[in-house]
């Protein structure tokens, strides 16, 4: 009689028929031999069978109406792509603003990278230059010629 | 693990309504033992079909349906755990109406029924694929996705916590 005894994982593998033909005519031999490794044997055994009695009670019958759901949804529309998904998403109210939002951007960005001005920029020795203008004419005067007031580099 | 397949030659539909027909308690079985609930169980099984459906060419013939049908469940069972972070809905329990050889069996199975649900999903997975589905270690291993060995040691493991939660729950249910 071989004294070694199989641990319990041995035993387990040889319950489920994963041992070689050699290991499992060897543990075969054993069993017959060791009434402890037997009681093991007999241990793991029962606890199969308990989970297929457990198994066997709890067995369910397919749901009523789900065959008829899975055809349906089988059946149905296939996925449709990112693109359409995305196009049935889009409604005339937000492509609206989102077309704005994008010609804002793109003005806008257009103007900075080739240094338009964002805003109307006044040189200020325009200021300067008109406030001199105004100050050396007499404006209360009836007399005097009005004072042209230009905006151009070239006003005297 | 039963090996036969639906029939080739079939089309598209043929073969989803015979999948169902031959395999359809047995997908929907194995997916409420993974979720524990009939809701959960019923949309894993619609689920699978749709993808055998939809995937029915890539289906090879010769091999096992159950193992690409329970692989498909499995995947799609791990898919909602990750999802859900690890919790399915439980169950409400039924009152039992039934014959009483049935309510003993489900009075006996009932401790089995709690130490089970304490196993980790990859355990209860790999339990009930070896000892309820009868696979073999490699067809586990194909169903889940991982190496013969890794079954084994997963299996080892959780056959001892079974034996532990099985005897607490017997001798405190005396």
């Amino acid at each position: 009689m071989n004294e070694t005894h199989p641990n319990i994982d041995r035993i387990v593998d040889y319950l489920h028929g994963e041992l070689t033909a050699a290991e499992d005519a060897a543990m075969h031999a054993h069993l017959a031999g060791c009434s402890s490794c037997e009681e093991l044997r007999a241990e793991e055994v029962a606890i199969t069978e308990t989970l297929r009695a457990h198994a066997r009670a709890g067995e369910r019958e397919l749901p009523v109406g789900l065959t008829a759901r899975i055809r349906a949804a089988a059946e149905g529309p296939p996925q449709a792509s990112l693109w359409e998904r995305l196009r049935a998403g889009l409604s005339p109210a937000l492509i609206l603003p989102a077309a704005a939002a994008i010609a804002i951007v793109l003005y806008f960005g257009f103007a900075t990278r080739h240094g338009a001005p964002l805003a109307t920029a006044i040189d200020p020795s325009f200021y300067v230059r008109n406030h001199a203008a105004m100050a050396a004419s007499t404006p209360f005067s009836q007399d005097g010629a009005p004072v042209e007031l230009t905006s151009s580099d070239e006003t005297p | 693990m039963s090996k036969e397949a639906p029939a080739l030659g079939m089309d598209q539909q043929a073969f989803l309504e015979h999948a169902i027909e031959q395999y359809g308690k047995a997908t929907y079985n194995y997916a409420y033992r993974l979720t524990g609930n009939a809701a959960d169980a019923s949309d894993l099984t619609q689920e699978a079909y749709i993808r055998v459906y939809r995937a029915w060419e890539s289906f090879k013939p010769g091999t096992s349906f159950l193992s690409w049908i329970y692989r498909i469940v499995t995947n799609l069972h791990r898919d909602e755990l990750r999802r859900r972070k690890g919790r399915y809905q439980e169950e409400i329990p039924e009152i039992p109406v039934q014959p009483i050889e049935d309510y003993v069996e489900a009075q006996l199975s009932e401790p089995v029924s709690k130490a089970l649900a304490e196993l980790t999903p990859e355990q209860r997975q790999i339990v009930l694929l070896a000892d309820i589905e009868e696979c073999s270690y490699l067809e586990i291993a194909r169903v889940v996705g991982c190496s013969v060995g890794t079954v084994r040691s997963r299996l080892h493991r959780a056959r001892g916590q079974l034996r532990k939660l099985v005897s607490r729950y017997m001798k405190s249910s005396s």
